[in-house]
């Protein structure tokens, strides 16, 4: 354990109230963690959070190393040897600092290696942007990192720290990004509260990330040695590799939830860890949405129940691995869904959101009307008005009229 | 022929008899050119020729008449040209070089073709006569091999030979990084489930090695062990698609050992040029036909951008002088405890280069007689100082007409060549130069 500074706002001995906004709380939670390597790298919007972390190293509040890399490539690079050394390791990145990490990002999961990466989501280039958006995140959906999506600053926090735990499982062993929407999140100011250092240190208990592999001549091995290919036993060694991962990623929705009850009941915070239905038991209709937008979707559907229609809302806080039994669960309470993406899928003409969702409903015993809405793109305000256009629409597929094109919420805006 | 001979004394032998001096007397037909001397509490002391690396005698004297032979690596004195002015014994520490009365001019010893009369002579063991290979071999040969045997690497290559000599000298508590390219290619770091290797191996991506040591290392350094990290990387991923996070880990002065093999190219996947392939080459991505003639453009010459980094050390090897790699190495070793240490070490390809097998070593030879490759080191605080002197070249094309790379280079090709060498050492002495002023 690093050494502990009682009672300060970053470590209190009792939780307390503060006040920050979304990249803070990120940074707040990695002190309480207690990562023995931090290595940062700052973008836009995510500059603030490796700002603050980098105070707290030089404040001696965080007692980790810190590795000031030239890019995000060497970040994620020195993360995994430090990892494969025994450290706690977190970083966070955005946007075009994802991309140019993509290269060590991809062969993370398959090293086993359980780190937290928080993702400041940004609309991807081009044209060129530096706002919020998830289309960063999105488009790293398939590489094999669990993917969480907050949905407001208090959530950020509770999530970085529960990510460790759930990154560290026995069962899991996979990275892990935190994803918290830029300018919304990283940038919006809200009452947090704080846990107790001490709960979290119950809580997550020592590090254990290199048991299975490890660069340490104490133990010495070939890690990652070349496998598959026509050699002995070379297809076999490399399924059992890759089954074993896939295997992990669907565990981590079962340990997840675990870890979100134990969380509930130590910190006396409930949230849902997979999928949380919002008004949903006795809906016609659903929005599904995904992140920050939640806020005025919630509000959105207190508008609508207040006029009378009975809409409902279905918000996604795991998206990798996707929670298709509990989406099917939630969708078949309802006659339609709306599907709000805050980023685009190329291929589908729709939104990312709305093609797994459409993959989970042919596990439904119904096959309910969607309707694509893309919104939010490069820091475009989701507003009431655009959800109250959302719920119309989901009203007109519910009765038969179901666009065939995603609706663009921002298209005259 | 040995690339490096000398006479080895061992004092606690010595009982000052005097029968080395009186068989060289009878050996040259003067004064002996080895002295026994009274040393403290009843010991004695020998004063003879260390054939020293970096000779003082040599840099002293005025008219060329002293050179250290690149092949024998022995000190060698001119009748002719000299000018009995003495400077060089008071640039000797060792009274290797002194002058002789009787014959009217100074005398050193020359190891007598390979065989000195002194050593049989001495009746006690007191003297050996050590070529560099027994003398790698007495340093090294009770330390444990730390790769497998059987290595693949093809005929003739010296990644091999360097990559276990390294290791050896490294040991245990270590760990080793080697990307994708030859060293990787021939074993090292393992196939389903087998490794070549006997201390902790990763094949890191092309690009990372450097960020990703520093990593490794900062969590060692947190826990207090004490473990060496070391990069056995080939030229690519340190000049071109490596050099990112060869130069930040330079830059943050992680404490790192960076070995960059260069055999000019991505020889283990077919010999595409590399940013480090020397100009005219023929290589598969810069072949030879009716227009190109290879490489159009000079390589990338990493050390001296190493140097420009502040690196704690710094220094350019060759395996045809494995004496001068081993105290480079045993000096970047002890540099990379507090900073990073970075070593070049040149690897003629025989598969990619198109020269046979059994003249590696030759090739190694010439590239450094030629000044193709030069043999310096640098830290912040001594600057760069050559440690084979580069001032009586071979003509490069002594070199390049041993290799089939270069076999279409056009005599305008080659003058190219050697002006490009001229100047690089030219620029190298500048900093030489500097650094001995500072």
């Amino acid at each position: 354990m690093n050494q502990l500074t009682p009672n300060s706002s970053l470590m209190p001995n009792s939780s307390q109230m503060i006040v920050c906004d979304g990249n803070e709380a990120a940074a707040r939670a990695v002190v309480l963690a207690r990562p023995d390597v931090v290595s940062v790298f700052p973008i836009t919007p995510q500059s603030s959070l490796v700002e603050s972390l980098s105070q707290f190293v030089a404040d001696g509040v965080l007692g980790a190393e810190l590795i000031n890399a030239e890019g995000e490539h060497s970040v994620l690079s020195a993360l995994q040897g430090a990892c494969l050394a025994g450290a706690r390791t977190y970083t966070a990145t955005s946007g075009p600092g994802l991309a140019f990490m993509f290269e060590p990002y991809v062969r993370t999961p398959g090293l086993r290696l359980p780190m937290v990466v928080s993702l400041v989501t940004r609309d991807m280039l081009s044209p060129q942007c530096v706002w919020g958006g998830q289309q960063d995140a999105m488009s790293v959906r398939e590489c094999g990192w669990i993917q969480i999506y907050c949905e407001d600053v208090q959530e950020v926090l509770d999530t970085v720290v529960m990510a460790f735990k759930l990154a560290e499982h026995k069962d899991v062993l996979l990275p892990v990004n935190v994803c918290h929407d830029g300018n919304y999140l990283s940038y919006g100011v809200s009452r947090v509260e704080m846990p107790a250092a001490g709960l979290v240190d119950e809580f997550l208990g020592e590090a254990a990330v290199n048991w299975h592999i490890a660069l340490d001549p104490a133990r010495p091995m070939a890690v990652d040695p070349l496998t598959g290919g026509t050699g002995p036993g070379g297809a076999a060694s490399f399924v059992g590799y890759r089954k074993s991962q896939v295997r992990a990623m669907a565990n981590a929705l079962r340990v997840f939830s675990d870890i979100h009850a134990e969380w509930g009941e130590r910190f006396g915070r409930h949230w849902a860890p997979l999928v949380e239905e919002y008004r949903l038991d006795d809906a016609d209709i659903a929005i599904v949405t995904i992140g920050s937008m939640t806020g005025a979707g919630k509000d959105a559907v207190d508008a609508a129940r207040d006029r009378g229609e009975k809409v409902g809302l279905i918000k996604v806080k795991m998206y990798r691995p996707f929670p298709r039994e509990a989406m099917v669960a939630a969708l078949s309470k309802v006659k339609a869904a709306a599907i709000v993406d805050r980023s685009v899928s190329f291929a589908w003409e729709c939104g990312p959101l709305h093609q797994d969702v459409m993959t989970a409903l042919f596990a439904s015993p119904a096959r309910i009307p969607l309707v694509g809405c893309i919104g939010g793109l490069a820091g475009a305000d989701i507003t009431g008005e655009h959800f109250a256009r959302v719920i119309a629409a989901t009203f007109q597929a519910a009765g038969g009229d179901i666009p065939s094109s995603p609706v663009w919420l921002n298209e005259h805006d | 022929m040995a690339a490096q001979d000398t006479i080895r004394f061992i004092p606690e032998r010595c009982d000052g008899c005097g029968d080395c001096m009186k068989a060289c007397s009878k050996a040259k037909g003067g004064a002996s050119r080895v002295s026994i001397v009274a040393g403290r509490d009843k010991s004695w002391e020998m004063a003879l020729c260390r054939q020293c690396g970096d000779p003082k005698c040599v840099a002293n004297c005025p008219a060329g008449a002293l050179d250290k032979h690149g092949g024998t690596g022995i000190v060698g004195w001119s009748a002719e040209l000299c000018v009995d002015c003495h400077l060089c014994t008071l640039g000797c520490a060792y009274g290797g070089i002194a002058f002789d009365p009787a014959a009217g001019h100074v005398g050193k010893c020359d190891l007598c073709d390979g065989a000195p009369a002194c050593v049989p002579a001495c009746g006690k063991g007191a003297l050996e006569h050590l070529s560099a290979a027994a003398r790698l071999h007495q340093a090294h040969a009770a330390r444990e091999d730390m790769f497998v045997p059987g290595l693949s690497a093809c005929q003739g290559c010296n990644s091999e030979l360097l990559i276990r000599h390294t290791m050896r000298r490294i040991g245990r508590d270590s760990i080793v990084a080697a990307p994708p390219g030859c060293i990787p290619g021939m074993g090292t770091v393992g196939y389903n489930g087998q490794t070549g290797t006997k201390v902790p191996i990763f094949h890191p991506l092309l690009t990372n090695t450097a960020a990703m040591l520093g990593g490794i290392k900062r969590q060692y350094e947190r826990k207090g062990r004490d473990v060496t990290v070391v990069a056995l990387a080939g030229d690519g991923g340190a000049v071109d698609v490596g050099f990112q996070s060869l130069s930040g880990a330079a830059e943050r002065g992680e404490r790192v050992l960076f070995i960059c093999v260069d055999n000019e190219g991505y020889m283990n996947t077919g010999m595409q040029a590399s940013g480090s392939t020397t100009f005219g080459s023929w290589t598969s991505t810069t072949p030879v036909g009716e227009v190109g003639r290879g490489k159009s453009t000079d390589g990338k010459y990493l050390p001296q951008l190493m140097m420009g980094h502040g690196c704690a050390y710094v220094a350019t090897a060759s395996t045809a002088f494995l004496d001068d790699y081993h105290a480079k190495l045993d000096k970047a070793l002890e540099a990379s405890r507090a900073g990073f240490a970075y070593l070049h070490v040149h690897a003629p390809c025989p598969t990619g280069w198109r020269f046979p097998a059994a003249m590696t070593t030759e090739v190694c030879r010439r590239q450094v007689e030629s000044n193709f490759v030069t043999l310096w080191e640098f830290t912040p605080a001594g600057g760069l100082r050559f440690t084979r002197g580069v001032e009586h070249p071979r003509p490069v094309t002594d070199y390049v007409r041993m290799i089939g790379k270069y076999k279409h280079l056009s005599p305008a090709d080659l003058e190219r060549i050697q002006a490009s060498v001229d100047r690089r050492v030219e620029t190298l002495q500048g900093f030489q130069r500097r650094s001995a002023a500072e």
